[in-house]
């Protein structure tokens, strides 16, 4: 074992590269180096396999008929067709659900959003009173379980006749966001200098245009990698929608995917194609935003 | 005159400063108190009632004497605590993918962008995957064939129905975990490692006292939402994996109270059930602050 562990790539490289021009003294370590390399990238590749095979799975078989599944669930296809697809769309209100869903995910998402922020502003930069009792009570109930609120929510939902509107759902969703997104944005509006918002004040600014001309876009890489993780909580999420919007005409897309196994038990090839579709949100969320997301989570935008 | 204009011009502004801050949290902070605040107090005064979502009667401590009288609900309390060892395999997963990636090898990129994969899956896909490749004859048992399970039901037996829940639960947090741990990991000064390196100590010796009191902060903090998790989110792994059974032997307490309040109708005793899931989590979240020793120096 060397001394290369956890260091930074810059100074490893230098290390290299001068193990390279003294190859007489430095061969040997430099192949014990390379061994440990090896079973390094071999284990990382077998932890690679076990997240992405589970996708290449939903994919293959999605073209694969129920009897074709029976004989041969592994390696590709013999003949690809898309009746799964099909009979996803004419038997189960798959894109119905979808569409329930964005209807609610996406205004949950952005309110959350922005009122986190907003108090997340206040809380680094203009003390108030309460600010601080405010602030400890979301962190009080940040993981509070679900089921602790919804309970009686459901039951006044019911009185009120909300029973079947997005309304509500959509309103719990922000609510239940705002605590976590709070906490992490005013760590990252911390890092943004008092300095900075003092001279904009001088400057004669609007609080509401240094709100949007400062603190978003200099928070603008950690506002993203919240925007995005409370879209994954928020999407992913099963209790809420089952509890909440469980008749046909509201039903979202998780537990319409929940429904799948029970319902398809003796066609899988039907229950994977669905599996791949409602996957295909969130991946693609992450794939396109993957640079920020990432590079947001490690600086530290997430505890 | 004009210098009159301006000093009322500077007194609007002020009181505009002094008004907006409320303004700015009014929103969370109604959102919060309507939505959250309130229920939860809701929820603890209907656990002293017999509620069905109708009428209400007040009955003191009966709901929460029924709940620790009744078997069931002591197993799934169990279940619950059972489901935590999945917390240490997270917490190792994380760790140890986190330092392999660290090694910066070639494709680390790559490696830290597919081990996040699992983590923006929902639970629900998560779970009904798993629970197709532990079908008999499945996926699971395919691979498991040279050693003579070839039609193993995984999902009929307690203990390796549980196993399958805290795979599924490993698999899908250790992308979070890692990413935690490698946020942490980069705040470490390498010139740690190089006096180390001189003073001739060895890996395992860097990794324990070096690597561990640094990270010992960041892994405080997954263990303690991972926990949180466990008793508050497994909902959707057992509603799609198991559905609680066989029996009662995967049912958590968050599921368990799904029935007992939305299936059964028993609002009262259901909201019994939710207070004491909070009170549980309080005091686990509470014990694991005091637990872990504060040494890290905080990165950000």
């Amino acid at each position: 074992m060397t001394a290369a562990q956890h260091r930074p790539l810059a100074e490893r490289e230098r290390q290299e590269a001068t193990v390279t021009a003294v190859p007489a003294r430095a061969s040997r370590r430099l192949t014990g180096m390379r061994a440990r390399r090896l079973v390094v990238f071999i284990g990382l590749c077998l932890v690679g396999i076990t997240t992405v095979y589970p996708l290449i799975f939903m994919a293959l078989n999605s073209m694969r008929t129920a009897q074709a599944y029976e004989v041969s669930p592994y390696g590709l296809p013999t003949h690809y067709n898309l009746n799964n697809f099909r009979a996803l769309f004419a038997q189960v209100p798959f894109l119905a659900s979808v569409l329930h869903s964005i209807i609610v995910v996406v205004p949950a998402v952005i309110l959350a959003t922005l009122f986190s922020a907003l108090a997340a502003y206040v809380f680094t930069k203009v003390p108030i009173k309460l600010g601080n009792a405010l602030f400890w009570l979301m962190l009080m109930i940040m993981f509070m379980p679900g089921i602790v609120v919804l309970i009686p929510l459901y039951v006044e939902i019911g009185h009120l006749g909300l029973a079947s509107n997005f309304a509500p759902a959509i309103l719990i969703y922000t609510a239940i966001s705002i605590p976590y997104g709070t906490y992490l944005l005013r760590s990252i509006f911390r890092a943004i200098p008092d300095a900075v918002v003092e001279a904009a004040r001088v400057d004669g600014a609007h609080w509401l245009k240094i709100f949007f001309r400062v603190m978003l876009p200099m928070g603008r890489a950690g506002v993203m990698t919240v925007g995005i993780l409370t879209f994954l909580n928020v999407w992913n999420e099963l209790f809420i929608s089952v509890v909440l919007l469980h008749t046909s005409s509201t039903e979202m897309m998780t537990p319409t995917l929940a429904q799948l196994s029970g319902r398809y038990s003796n066609n899988i090839p039907v229950i994977m194609t669905g599996l791949l579709l409602g996957s295909i949100p969130t991946l693609l969320v992450y794939f396109v935003t993957a640079r920020v997301f990432i590079r947001g989570m490690l600086s530290g935008a997430i505890r | 005159m004009q210098d009159r204009q301006e000093r009322l011009d500077h007194k609007a502004r002020r009181i505009r400063w002094n008004l907006f801050p409320y303004l700015a949290v009014l929103p969370a902070a109604a959102l919060i108190i309507i939505l959250m605040v309130a229920p939860i107090g809701e929820t603890i005064y209907r656990s002293f009632t017999n509620w069905d979502g109708l009428t209400s009667n007040f009955i003191g401590l009966t709901n929460f004497r029924l709940i620790f009288s009744n078997p069931v609900t002591t197993q799934v309390l169990l279940n619950s605590v059972i489901f935590l060892i999945s917390v240490p395999l997270i917490l190792i997963a994380s760790v140890l993918v986190a330092v392999l990636v660290y090694e910066r090898v070639l494709g680390w990129r790559v490696f830290r962008f597919l081990f996040f994969i699992p983590a923006v899956l929902s639970p629900v896909i998560v779970g009904a995957l798993f629970s197709t490749f532990f079908l008999p004859a499945g996926l699971v048992d395919k691979a498991l064939s040279p050693i003579g399970l070839s039609n193993y039901p995984w999902l009929s037996h307690p203990w390796t129905a549980r196993v399958v829940v805290i795979l599924a639960l490993v698999w899908t947090s250790f992308g979070f975990g890692m990413v935690v741990v490698l946020s942490a990991l980069s705040t470490i000064d390498p010139a740690l490692y190089d006096a180390a390196a001189i003073d001739g100590a060895s890996w395992w010796r860097r990794l324990r006292s070096i690597t561990m009191p640094m990270i010992s902060g960041s892994l405080q903090f997954l263990s303690v939402i991972n926990v949180i998790y466990t008793f508050t989110s497994l909902f959707s792994f057992v509603y799609v994996i198991t559905a609680g059974g066989p029996g009662f032997a995967t049912t958590t307490v968050d599921y368990f109270t799904y029935l007992t309040t939305f299936e059964n109708g028993q609002f009262g005793y259901g909201a019994a059930l939710a207070v004491l899931l909070f009170v549980i989590v309080l005091l686990l979240t509470i014990v694991q602050l005091r637990l872990f020793p504060k040494r890290e120096v905080q990165g950000s």
